[in-house]
């Protein structure tokens, strides 16, 4: 498929010349994985530290797209039943942050603790929720993650703590998760 | 002369007549102002009488109060009386404590009470017990004020009543508001007392108009901490709220003076010091009491009614068991149905009215 395509784009490209190789570029071009390279943190009493580069590979990099591009849309979603009065009280959205919540389920394992603030839609999700529990709950429905008690600010899942409504209450929490 | 003086004397008469004709007048139409404009009136008033008196707390500046409360104020006042503070109650109750102590008289805003946890050490520890432990020496003139308990949909962390929480300690008074002239005259007291006052306010009644009769637009309009006001006279029942839930009871009792029973509503305005010689009078009239409030019902406000009740001279005079209606015993639930349900509604007051009644 790969060889046939170069052979395409060889063809066109002698045919036509700005347009064809504008429009298609080389499947060979694309590359299987990238490389990143991380800042280096200052050690303080110990050897080594975190690797200062790392590998996103193709399969990885559609997965996050694909999280963050569900994320994207149901907040979206989520902000249109707000502003229809559907999803009451507060609802604070993370469309145009999903990186976060992707990019910190990428860097941790399931079995890790992860608690937040009240932008906790996109972390529920990451944490293993369906999309389909997360809009139940912000809709008050008995099929959502807290029955519908919760609300937006209040889902809890496996190793994720909330979704706190007082502001730095996730701070004081944290710790204490972290000493048990 | 006395020609010329009669036919001056004619039209005279004619010209003052029509001088003493006035206009047709009509009592003037009752200014209706909301409990936000009330609060804001009078938070102005003081502002300007008593150039000690400043205001802190989150969005209480440039964005005119989280709840517009504060609207007007720091385009009136400037930065120096009117302060925006960054999120952190125990830090800026902590520091409107400290100013009161120095001699400053500060009004601390909370957003809603329901973050004044974070900040509870410094209202109860800094500020309500200091006069006590110091012998008298250091008195604390501060306000806190903001919106307390159920609000529409904001779940179980914001929607808390703290009536009963800083109504239990020593130090401390208490009010409530219910309308605009209670909000008004009651901030103002607040404002002038020495003590530290917490106000408790009611985010849904932000909104709501009422009448604001003449003494309340004067500038001197106080309503004395401590004294409960009976809003409707009544003869059956007495029935005790305070803040949004004395609307409720006005709307049972006219309901229920349709079918025969009168009720008494006591709008109680102070938790502490609580006025109980009024609900004492009044339930040594009807003989039946029942309370009603947004909170939780253990170790609530009208559990401490009811014990009162029941130490003083009414309890000879009651008929029935006084009843508490009460928020359900849950944190408040997200779900539009569930929290209708776990606040009392009007239907609710007319069922313990009836049931303390025995109808």
């Amino acid at each position: 498929m790969r060889k046939m395509l170069a052979a395409v784009s060889r063809v066109l490209s002698g045919a036509a010349q700005k347009p064809a190789s504008r429009v298609l570029v080389g499947s060979r071009n694309f590359a299987n994985d990238a490389t990143f390279e991380i800042k280096k943190c200052d050690l303080h009493r110990l050897e080594e530290g975190p690797p200062v580069t790392t590998v996103l590979t193709r399969e990885d990099g559609l997965r996050y797209y694909r999280m963050m591009q569900t994320v994207r849309r149901m907040e979206l979603k989520a902000d249109q039943l707000y502003k229809q009065k559907i999803i009451r009280g507060f609802c604070h959205l993370c469309d145009g942050q999903e990186a976060c919540c992707v990019g910190m389920e990428a860097g941790i394992n399931p079995t890790d603790h992860l608690i937040t603030a009240y932008r906790a839609h996109g972390f529920t999700f990451t944490r293993g929720l369906s999309v389909r529990e997360i809009l139940a709950e912000l809709t008050g429905r008995r099929g959502g993650c807290a029955k519908g008690k919760g609300g937006s600010m209040h889902m809890y899942a496996k190793n994720f703590y909330g979704g706190n409504g007082i502001v730095g209450a996730q701070v004081v929490e944290d710790g204490d998760c972290m000493l048990s | 002369m006395a020609v010329v003086s009669a036919l001056v004397r004619r039209p005279l008469e004619q010209v003052s007549g029509l001088l003493r004709r006035r206009f047709h007048r009509s009592a003037p139409a009752a200014l209706q102002i909301t409990v936000r404009d009330a609060i804001n009136q009078g938070m102005d008033e003081e502002l300007e009488r008593d150039e000690k008196v400043f205001l802190l707390g989150e969005e209480v500046a440039q964005y005119d109060g989280a709840y517009k409360v504060s609207r007007g104020l720091w385009k009136k006042y400037g930065d120096k009386r009117i302060i925006d503070t960054p999120i952190s109650e125990m830090g800026f109750a902590g520091i409107a404590v400290g100013a009161a102590m120095a001699g400053l008289r500060p009004i601390c805003e909370f957003m809603t009470f329901n973050f004044s946890m974070q900040a509870i050490d410094q209202v109860i520890n800094s500020a309500a017990k200091t006069y006590y432990m110091s012998g008298g020496l250091q008195n604390v003139p501060i306000v806190f004020r903001g919106p307390n308990g159920a609000s529409a949909g904001v779940a179980a962390q914001h929607s808390q009543c703290f009536a009963a929480w800083y109504g239990h300690c020593p130090g401390l008074k208490v009010v409530s508001p219910w309308n605009a002239e209670d909000a008004k005259g009651l901030i103002k007291s607040a404002i002038r007392d020495n003590n530290p006052v917490v106000m408790l306010e009611n985010e849904l009644m932000y909104g709501v108009a009422f009448e604001f009769p003449q003494e309340a637009q004067s500038k001197d309009f106080l309503i004395p901490i401590g004294k409960a006001k009976i809003e409707r006279q009544g003869t059956h029942i007495t029935v005790v709220a305070h803040s949004r839930p004395v609307g409720h009871c006005v709307e049972a009792a006219a309901v229920l003076a349709k079918e025969g029973i009168e009720c008494e509503v006591i709008n109680m305005r102070t938790i502490r010091p609580m006025d109980i010689e009024t609900i004492e009078a009044s339930v040594m009239k009807t003989n039946h009491l029942v309370t009603v409030e947004g909170g939780w019902p253990q170790f609530g406000v009208g559990a401490e009614i009811c014990a009162r009740i029941m130490e003083g001279p009414a309890f000879n005079f009651l008929d029935a068991p006084a009843v508490r209606v009460t928020g359900t015993d849950v944190p408040m639930p997200y779900a539009k149905i569930l929290e209708d349900n776990c606040v009392p509604q009007v239907k609710d007051i007319i069922f313990a009215i009836k049931k303390t009644l025995n109808i």
